[in-house]
This record gives structure tokens, C-alpha cells and sequence, in this order.
């Protein structure tokens, strides 16, 4: 069983959101419900300043924090290395999202970031908190994995792209969004991403490119010492730069 | 948040959902102990009773069938292939093609938004008419649904109409973008045929014609340059926004990934008037005074000329190799160079650059002189080397000079056809359309009468010779009946109404114009319409798109639909065909001839029969199945000093001048001009505009910039990653996406510097006004370290009073409406960025 994981070269990434827009597309997300997030920041003053930007989808860690606060079961780790949520089982009590270190989970009845709120032009029936018209083929929706459109009342996060990874080939290395035979099985981000800045793969195979590119290029996680063991990855390079962990004692 | 964070912020931004967690905890009994118990939390059990409350989870469909469309984005004018896929007619994900140049498998962040286009919810669901006699912003148009056959009968009776009293003159189409033969090409043969100078007017006078008309100056092409990005080692990009705005915005973003981590890597300078991602992604950002990167570019020269580092190979050298171009600034005898590919370099020193120095431009710019010393000593020893700009440099009233400076650059450093360096874009081999127009053209098409009447913008009189077209002076021109009043206008593709300076003429001017408006969106013109006949939105079209220039070789995409059209509309080459039809004489024979949009591009698609693409496309069916015809290589290619053709095989042929003069330097000199003999046929006209000696006007050289406005800042609106020419205001994705540098959600923040904005006892985040002598708008201020403190910089984004529910009327103000309609009188372009503002609290 593969342990999928993702590297992501900072030196690369040009903060240009594909990865986001991408993920809001295949994932059916609503503005602001930013499962794949770029977050921006300064350091400086005039002239001398820095902008520098931050990809962040969920970490998906080996010991996720959130897994194990959940009073219902709800958030789990898969054998394949996904936390996921069972919108099943989910009651909406949001330990989760305070206990998670990476604030990558949202839940479904936040006020909308953008009036007029789109979930009522679109409106979904009882089962659903709404309903676009480009909302993801009923085939692939699958709420024991967090996958599709919510119900209310649930919390969500980024999947890896289950729908897409879980029918991947048994023992793939690299899962290489250019390779016809991969590329439907390959996360939305990381085949949208025009700089090829993101590569997904299985940590577990040391013949992998993810592993390969982990240790030639010191790849490094966030908030590390916190202990949640992300299984994203950054590279650095000479250009990239992970925010600073000064203030992690707060965090 | 309410700043820009700071690093150490960044970690709590990630952590964002803060407020529900702090909402929450308040809620919370277990508030004190979960945060006692921080990183290190146990398990909790129970609660299991609640989850059956819940539906169970839907049954998943048995079977669906999910079909890929090949086809072509219309999100900017880069023409990226889209794998576009349906499942059960509904269109749910779109993603780059693999097997497309351009994509290569990827898109920008706009490519993706596709679907929310298509459902759009206030899109127009068909044909209408106006029932409101009075237009404005605040007036209903009252629209009624009509058949197709009203609305082109209503269209066509009225232009027969204009032509039967012999003014068919006062018809003007006006468009934006257009794509290919199926849309845009049959507007020329439409205005021929039927008689009107002023069909079609294009947008490019509001888009980037400077760096179009420089490069003709120099050069001989009145083009945009296509790049070979992956073999160059150093960019020089002037106010081009490369990684937010230039097209074709994924072909950078991949060329980036590879530029920034080949060997050698690419070094980057980007000059710009504010810190944005491109310069942030940079090895080098030079933050300079609006308006001057031609003195930066000059100094450049000046730096490369004085320590011997242009190349000897395509610009040439003294004779005895011994460098006269000397700091000092002392005149140089022409006699003593000997000119390759160039034509007056030693003319230009003596006349411009030898005054030109790093110490002088440092003065103008503000840029420090040893930055400038050490980009030109880069630049100058660096190859392949490309100085790369559109509009930043040239939307002032000297943009073209700008222009001409930065280009001239390239020239120096030899990178002109050369592999790593810049070229122009060949065409399609198209096959020919079924019926030549000019077969079809009655006396009154002919007639001298009809060659009278100058066009309504006055591109191409005396009051812009130089222009090859002014959309920005049609509404003005308009309101003051010169050259004449217009009776009917349609539109294509371009909503001037918002997008020009100084909205607010077309607002008036549309009032007594019959408004024929083509957007399937309710956009500012539509509002001022009297008839709406809408096009399909590009995931139902059928449509060539050859390409931009990008790598040379050429290239066309199709546009065909995915789905069927959601709504009862129209493509709009089949409205023009359909009006066409409907005219007397031969003018409706030729259109009958022609039959439809399908018809021509069969017709296009036989010219691959005779020279099939490398993807094997080779006729009508194989363009549709592949969505592309392209073959490579580029034919020419400059190496070290010689030019070379395409054989077949490789570049061997070498070529002769004159055909150089004719393929590639298409100047009257054969060469790269330093002293270009276009502007001199002009030098009265730029003489008395500009304030340059006559004789002085072909050198690329220093013009000092006006700045209307009547202002103390700079006012600078550039258009962000997730708007740049395409199609967001009106999708709620996007405005959350809209402005991420400065974390503008809903609306974009204006940009100002921390000492300015206190200067002016402007708060952070606070409201303000921004004023010129032409208008006043609001929006919110956020400090912001990477601006100058002389510039403000508001992104052209929101400022609608139409468009849609999400778009109408969400802040900041139109920044066109504060912008005063100035153009540099050489170029025609609209000198968007020229103008000063003051800001204030409102």
C-alpha cells in the first residue's frame, strides 16, 4: 500500500492560484472554501521588501491532530495515507478545526465570503448544502471519503483528490501528470499546475521521485516541530521560502 | 486580517479559520481544557448517537458517460488547448491538454473557471429589444425577448437603410477580441461590401499598440514578438507583468518552471512601478519612477556601448576594434563604424545615448546607478539575452519612445531571430474561402463617395496619422459630430462603455446611437443597447483561433462546443453572415455563397490538406478531433551575424540581404534602424506633438512624459492573474481569488505606501477618495510596502454598474473613470497609466 504523499518546489511556484482554482473546479468548492490555499505575506519596509507567497493544501499528516480529537470517528486516516472525513458520521462539532496546527479545514455554514451567497442561486435539495450545475458527476461523489458536495452542518478538507489517487494503479511510484495513463488519477492541483511546481507520489517507495527529490533537495515541512509529521513536503531551493516558525509556540 | 501579514502572521493566516474556532470555544465548555491540552490531544469517545441523524448518502449514478472535448480557452488572447470534460451534458471540469503546445498539459488559474462562465446564472438567454426610449445607468432598459429573425431583419433593414441615403458610413463595428477567419476575419470583407471605413474598429489602441508600432520603427513589424523563452539565459522584462497579465500566461508559467531551474538558470530583472509577483519571483526588482524605463533602457545602452559589450557579430564594430564609444561622451565619426545588421547605431550615440549616462538616468528614474550599471553589465554579457516589455512603458504620452529604447536593446545584444531570442509569429496554411469578396462588390462599394468619408476615430487622418486604429476617440468623436455623427454601432468582444478613460462619454454617445451589442453578457454596453443578439459563450462555439505569437511556427486551434448552447443564441460570425444575407444586391450573394461559419472554416481546414500539422491534422475531422493544426520549426534563424532559412532539414540556407529586408528586417534600410525612417516620414507630425527637432526624431530616445490629472500620485491599473483579459467580475470564485498580494477578497484594495498614506492621514484599510479633473472614485487603501511612495496602484478589477448580480456595483470605484483619455499621438495608445490622482479619506 502506497503512502502518497506531495513535494512542492517553492523556487517554482510563481503564486499564480492555478492549484486553487483547479481545486475549486474538481472539488466543487465554494468561494473562500480554500481546501488549496496561497497565502501571501511581507517582510520589509520600502525599498527594501519582500513579497513572498505560501501554497498550502491539507498536510495529511502521519499523526494528524485532528483525527484524534474527533468524538465520532469521523475524521480517520486512511491505509494509503489520506485523512479524510465521513460526512456520514460528522456532526459538525469542529474539534477538528482547532485542533489541526495548518487551519486547512472549513465548515460547511460559514457566512459567504462573497454576497450575493452563491449557495442560494444554486440551491441544493435537503441532502445537499447546494447544487451547481458543474458540480462533480453523482459516479464520483462519495461522502464516506469527503468527496462531492457537502450536506450542511459537516466539516470538509482537501482529499488529495480521493476520487482521482484511490483508482490509481496498485504500486505506482510517481503518480506524473503528463502521462496519459496517469493523469486521471493524478490530484487536481498538481496536475494544473503550469510551472510544474507540485509532484505527488508514494513515500514509501524510495525509488520514487517524491523520495528522490526529498532528500537531493533537502525537502522540509511546516510547523515540523510540532510533531504532526506532514506528508507535504516544500523545496526550498535558492528562491522558495517556508514561513518562518517563530511564531509557532502561539501556533 | 487587516494588513498585509508579515511572515510571522503568515503562520496564523494558515491557521485561518480562527474566527469559527474563537466563535466556537466562546461556545465551548471544553474551550479552557482543549487549549491546555494543545498538540497533544487524546482521543475523545462518545457522541455516537448523533451521527445517524443524518441522510445516508446518496446512491451514486450507474453509469455515466464522460466525453472530452478538445478545444481552445478564451480567458486571454493566448488560445491555450482545454481538454473540457461533460458527463451527461453538463460540463464539470476543464483541464489543459497534453497533447497542445501551448497548455502542454496546464493552465493559468483563469483556464479553470470555465464552467462558471457557461452557467453563468445572468447570462442573456437569447435574442431581445430594447423598450426604454431613455438610456443610462440608472435606466431599465426594459428588454423583451424577439425571435432571430426580428433582430437580424430589424439590423439588416436599418444598415440597407443607411446605405440607401449613401451613409453607410455611419455604421461601425467595434470589437475587441477577436479570434480568427470565422469571427473576426469577416469583418473586413462586411465593411468593404458594404461600404463603411469603420467596420471594423479595433481595441488594440486600448490594449498594447505601442509596443506594436516600436518594434515596426526598428524593425518593420507592426507586431507583438513571439519569444524562444526556453533557450534564453537572462530576462530584462519591462512593466509586463510576465507572471501575472502577459500572455500567454501558461506558456510563461511553464517556461518559468523550466527558465528557473535549468542550467545556467535564467537570471530575471523586472522593472515596474510596484512589487508584484513577477518582480517578487525575480532575481531583481527595479521599483521605477511611471513613465521612464525608456531612460532607464537608454543608460543600458549607453553602458553597453561604452564598455564594449553589443554584439560584434549582428550590430558590427569600428573598424579597427578599437571601442571610441567612451564614457566621457565625446562624438564618435560614423566613418569609423562599420554597420552589420543595424542602421545608424554611431548617428543615435552621437545624437542621444553619449549624453545617456547611469548617473544622468539614476536622476529620472530614481533607480540607484550602480543597480543600473550592473543590469546593463548582465544584460550586455549575458546570451541569449531578451528585453521583453508591452504596456507598462508604453502607456504614457512617450510610450512608443519607451518602447523603441527597450527594443533597441535587443538589437545590441544580438538576440533578434536568434535562438533564445525574439522573432514574429507565422500564420496558418488556411485554405481559401469559398467566394472572394472582391467579386461581389457593387458600384456603390466602389465608388469614390464611399472612399471620402474618413473613419468616425480618425485613425489614419491628420490628426493621428500614425494610428492604425482609435476606439478611445469614437465616443468623443461622436458627441462632437467630427468628423461625423454616428447612427448605428455594434459590438463584438469589447465593452468600452467600462473599459476606456473617461467612461463617461460613452455613456452619452450611446444614448442617440442605435446599440447593437453581441456579449452574451449583460455587460455596460448591453445596458445601453437597443438590440441584443448573443453569441454563444466559447464552451458551445465553433471557432478557429490561430495563434498569438508565441513560438514562431505557426499554429490554429478550433473552438468547438461541449455542450450544446445552454440558451437560444448565436455565434456571432453567423449573425454577421445572417445580417450579410439579408442585403440587397450582390452583398447578399456573397453571404449567401459563404453560408455559414462551419462552411468557411471546412474551407480553411483544406489548406492542411496540402501541408498537414505535425500532429497529423489534415483536413476538417482531423482539426476537430485533435482541436489544433500546428508544424514546426520557425523558418529563419539568425546566428551569429548571418541569417538562415529552413531547408527542410536544418537551418542551411543562408540568406541573402534582400531577402532578409523582405522576410525579417522589413525596414526601409534592410536593418535594425537606431534612426528609423518611418518616424521620419512623419517628423512634422511628432515634431510639433511631441516638442523633438524634426531631425531628431527617428532615435530611440528620452521624451519627458505628461501627466495630466491634475495630481500629487501617480495613478497605475494594472490587471491582476485572475482577471487579465478575461472574464471575472461577474464570478464569485474569482473576486475571492482577485487580489491575493494584498489579500483583496471582495474587493481590491488600493495599493499605497505606509509615508504617503500618513502624509495624508489615511488609515489602513480605510476608505478613500481617489480624484483626478476628470472624475472621482472610491475604494479602500491598504498599506503596502512594495509601491513607491509617487505611485498609487489600483488593479482594473470591480466598478461596474452592470455585469451581474456579483460584478454590479461592488467597490472600488472604475479606475476608467478617473483616468483622463490621453494617447500617445504616435502609437494611438490610450495612455492608461500617464495620469495623477490625489487621494484622500473619504
Amino acid at each position: 500500500m502506497a503512502k502518497w504523499g506531495m513535494v512542492i518546489d517553492l523556487e517554482k511556484c510563481t503564486g499564480c492560484q492555478a492549484c486553487s482554482t483547479a481545486c475549486a473546479m474538481e472539488n466543487n468548492r465554494l468561494p473562500g472554501e480554500a481546501w488549496q490555499d496561497v497565502v501571501f505575506y511581507t517582510e520589509g519596509e520600502y525599498p527594501s521588501v519582500q513579497l513572498k507567497w505560501f501554497p498550502r493544501p491539507c498536510m495529511h499528516c502521519e499523526n494528524p491532530s485532528c483525527v484524534d480529537v474527533c468524538p465520532v470517528r469521523a475524521t480517520y486516516k486512511t491505509e494509503d495515507g489520506m485523512v479524510l472525513v465521513d460526512w456520514d458520521r460528522c456532526i459538525g462539532c469542529r474539534y477538528c478545526m482547532i485542533a489541526c496546527p495548518y487551519g486547512v479545514r472549513f465548515y460547511s455554514d460559514e457566512k459567504p465570503l462573497v454576497e450575493p451567497d452563491i449557495k442560494k442561486v444554486f440551491k441544493g435539495d435537503r441532502k445537499y448544502s447546494w447544487s451547481p450545475p458543474w458540480k462533480m458527476p453523482q459516479s464520483k461523489e462519495d461522502w464516506k471519503h469527503g468527496v462531492g458536495i457537502q450536506p450542511d452542518g459537516v466539516v470538509s478538507k482537501c482529499t488529495f483528490c480521493y476520487q482521482r489517487i484511490s483508482k490509481a494503479p496498485e504500486g505506482t511510484p510517481d503518480l506524473e501528470p503528463n502521462d496519459p495513463a496517469l493523469r486521471e488519477f493524478t490530484p487536481a492541483c498538481v496536475v494544473a499546475c503550469p510551472p510544474t511546481a507540485r509532484y505527488f507520489g508514494d513515500l514509501d517507495n524510495p525509488q520514487s521521485h517524491v523520495s528522490e527529490l526529498i532528500a537531493q533537495k533537502r525537502g522540509v515541512r511546516l510547523l515540523d516541530h510540532l510533531g504532526n509529521k506532514p506528508q507535504v513536503y516544500y523545496l526550498t531551493g535558492e528562491a522558495g521560502a517556508v514561513p518562518s516558525t517563530r511564531g509557532g509556540r502561539e501556533a | 486580517m487587516n494588513n498585509i501579514p508579515t511572515g510571522q502572521q503568515a503562520i496564523r493566516i494558515l491557521k485561518r479559520t480562527i474566527f469559527t474556532r474563537r466563535r466556537f470555544l466562546q461556545l465551548s465548555g471544553l474551550a479552557v481544557s482543549l487549549l491546555a491540552m494543545g498538540g497533544s490531544l487524546r482521543k475523545l469517545t462518545g457522541f455516537f448517537a448523533l451521527r445517524a441523524a443524518r441522510a445516508a448518502q446518496p446512491m451514486a449514478a450507474a453509469e455515466d458517460e464522460t466525453v472530452i472535448t478538445k478545444s481552445v480557452c478564451h480567458q486571454c488572447p493566448g488560445r491555450c488547448g482545454i481538454d473540457v470534460y461533460t458527463t451527461n451534458g453538463r460540463v464539470h471540469a476543464i483541464y489543459g491538454s497534453i497533447d497542445h503546445p501551448l497548455s502542454a498539459g496546464k493552465l493559468c488559474p483563469k483556464g479553470y473557471l470555465g464552467p462558471y462562465i457557461l452557467y453563468d446564472p445572468d447570462r442573456f438567454k437569447g435574442p431581445m429589444k430594447r423598450t426604454n426610449p431613455n438610456k443610462g445607468r440608472n435606466e431599465d432598459p426594459k428588454f423583451v425577448s424577439i425571435t432571430w429573425d426580428e433582430a437580424l431583419d430589424t439590423i439588416a433593414a436599418r444598415l440597407q437603410n443607411l446605405r440607401d441615403k449613401g451613409e453607410s458610413h455611419r455604421f461601425a463595428l467595434l470589437y475587441g477580441r477577436g479570434w480568427g477567419a470565422s469571427d473576426a476575419g469577416l469583418q473586413k470583407p462586411f465593411g468593404l461590401l458594404y461600404g463603411s471605413p469603420n467596420v471594423a474598429i479595433g481595441h488594440s489602441s486600448m490594449c498594447a499598440d505601442g509596443s506594436k508600432k516600436a518594434k515596426q520603427a526598428t524593425d518593420g513589424n507592426y507586431s507583438y514578438s513571439a519569444y524562444d523563452y526556453n533557450n534564453t539565459n537572462y530576462l530584462l522584462i519591462f512593466g509586463a507583468g510576465f507572471l501575472e497579465a502577459f500572455r500567454p500566461y501558461t506558456t510563461n508559467m511553464v517556461a518559468w518552471g523550466h527558465l528557473r531551474t535549468k542550467s545556467p538558470r535564467t537570471q530575471v530583472t523586472v522593472v515596474d512601478v510596484h512589487l508584484n509577483t513577477t518582480g517578487a519571483a525575480a532575481d531583481r526588482a527595479l521599483l521605477i519612477k511611471p513613465g521612464t524605463d525608456g531612460a532607464l533602457a537608454l543608460a543600458i545602452a549607453h553602458v553597453m556601448l561604452t564598455e564594449g559589450l553589443w554584439d560584434k557579430d549582428f550590430v558590427g564594430d569600428f573598424e579597427d576594434s578599437v571601442n571610441r564609444f567612451r564614457a566621457t561622451g565625446r562624438p564618435v565619426d560614423p566613418a569609423t563604424f562599420q554597420e552589420r545588421w543595424v542602421h545608424g547605431l554611431v548617428e543615435w550615440w552621437n545624437n542621444e545615448v553619449k549624453e545617456r549616462s547611469p548617473a544622468w538616468a539614476s536622476e529620472i528614474t530614481t533607480i540607484p546607478e550602480k543597480e543600473i550599471i550592473a543590469v546593463a553589465r548582465e544584460f550586455g554579457t549575458t546570451r541569449p539575452a531578451i528585453a521583453l516589455l508591452e504596456r507598462g512603458p508604453t502607456a504614457h504620452s512617450n510610450g512608443t519612445y519607451n518602447a523603441m529604447a527597450i527594443h533597441a536593446l535587443n538589437a545590441l545584444s544580438g538576440s533578434l531571430f536568434a535562438q533564445g531570442g525574439l522573432f514574429y509569429q507565422m500564420g496558418p496554411s488556411y485554405g481559401k474561402l469559398p467566394v472572394q469578396y472582391e467579386d461581389y462588390m457593387d458600384d456603390y462599394a466602389k465608388s469614390e463617395e464611399r472612399k471620402r468619408h474618413p473613419r468616425v476615430d480618425k485613425a489614419g487622418t491628420e490628426d493621428w496619422p500614425m494610428a492604425s486604429t482609435m476606439m478611445q476617440e469614437v465616443a468623443k468623436n461622436h458627441l462632437a459630430g467630427q468628423p461625423y455623427k454616428l447612427d448605428t454601432a455594434m459590438f463584438y468582444l469589447t465593452n468600452p462603455t467600462w473599459t476606456s478613460p473617461e467612461t463617461g462619454d460613452w455613456e452619452e454617445a450611446l444614448k442617440d446611437i442605435f446599440v447593437i451589442d453581441t456579449s452574451p453578457f449583460p455587460g455596460e454596453t448591453a445596458m445601453m443597447a437597443d438590440i441584443i443578439v448573443p453569441d454563444h459563450t466559447y464552451l458551445e462555439r465553433l471557432q478557429d483561433t490561430p495563434t498569438y505569437p508565441f513560438q514562431g511556427w505557426p499554429m490554429a486551434g478550433l473552438r468547438q462546443p461541449a455542450v450544446k448552447p445552454l440558451y437560444d443564441t448565436k455565434a456571432y460570425g453567423d449573425v454577421l453572415i445572417e445580417i450579410g444575407k439579408r442585403m440587397k444586391g450582390p452583398m447578399g450573394e456573397y453571404y449567401r455563397a459563404l453560408e455559414n461559419t462551419e462552411n468557411v472554416l471546412r474551407h480553411l481546414a483544406r489548406g492542411f490538406e496540402q501541408d498537414p500539422g505535425d500532429n497529423g491534422v489534415n483536413g476538417f475531422e482531423t482539426w476537430k478531433e485533435k482541436g489544433v493544426w500546428y508544424k514546426r520549426p520557425y523558418h529563419w534563424r539568425q546566428d551569429r551575424g548571418k541569417f538562415y532559412e529552413w531547408d527542410g532539414t536544418g537551418y542551411n540556407t543562408l540568406m541573402t540581404p534582400e531577402e532578409v529586408k523582405e522576410k525579417l528586417l522589413k525596414t526601409p534600410s534592410g536593418k535594425f534602424e537606431f534612426k528609423s525612417a518611418s518616424l521620419e516620414e512623419h517628423a512634422a507630425y511628432i515634431s510639433r506633438k511631441l516638442g523633438i527637432p524634426a531631425e531628431r526624431v527617428g532615435f530611440p530616445q528620452w521624451v519627458v512624459p505628461h501627466h495630466p490629472g491634475g495630481g500629487d500620485l501617480h495613478l497605475v491599473t494594472p490587471k491582476v492573474a485572475l482577471h487579465a483579459e478575461g472574464r471575472g467580475a461577474n464570478l464569485p470564485h474569482v473576486i475571492s481569488l482577485m487580489q491575493p498580494t494584498l489579500g483583496g477578497n471582495k474587493t481590491v484594495y488600493l495599493e499605497i505606501n505606509p509615508m504617503t498614506a500618513q502624509k495624508r492621514r489615511i488609515r489602513n484599510n480605510e476608505k478613500v477618495r481617489i480624484k483626478s479633473s476628470v472624475g472621482t472614485i472610491e475604494a479602500y487603501a491598504r498599506y503596502y510596502h512594495g509601491v513607491r511612495p509617487d505611485t498609487v496602484v489600483l488593479p482594473m478589477e470591480h466598478g461596474h454598474w452592470a455585469m451581474g448580480r456579483w460584478a454590479r456595483n461592488r467597490l472600488p470605484g472604475h479606475s476608467g473613470e478617473v483616468t483622463v483619455n490621453v494617447s500617445d499621438p504616435i502609437s494611438g495608445l490610450a495612455s492608461y497609466y500617464t495620469t495623477t490622482v490625489t487621494v484622500e479619506p473619504a
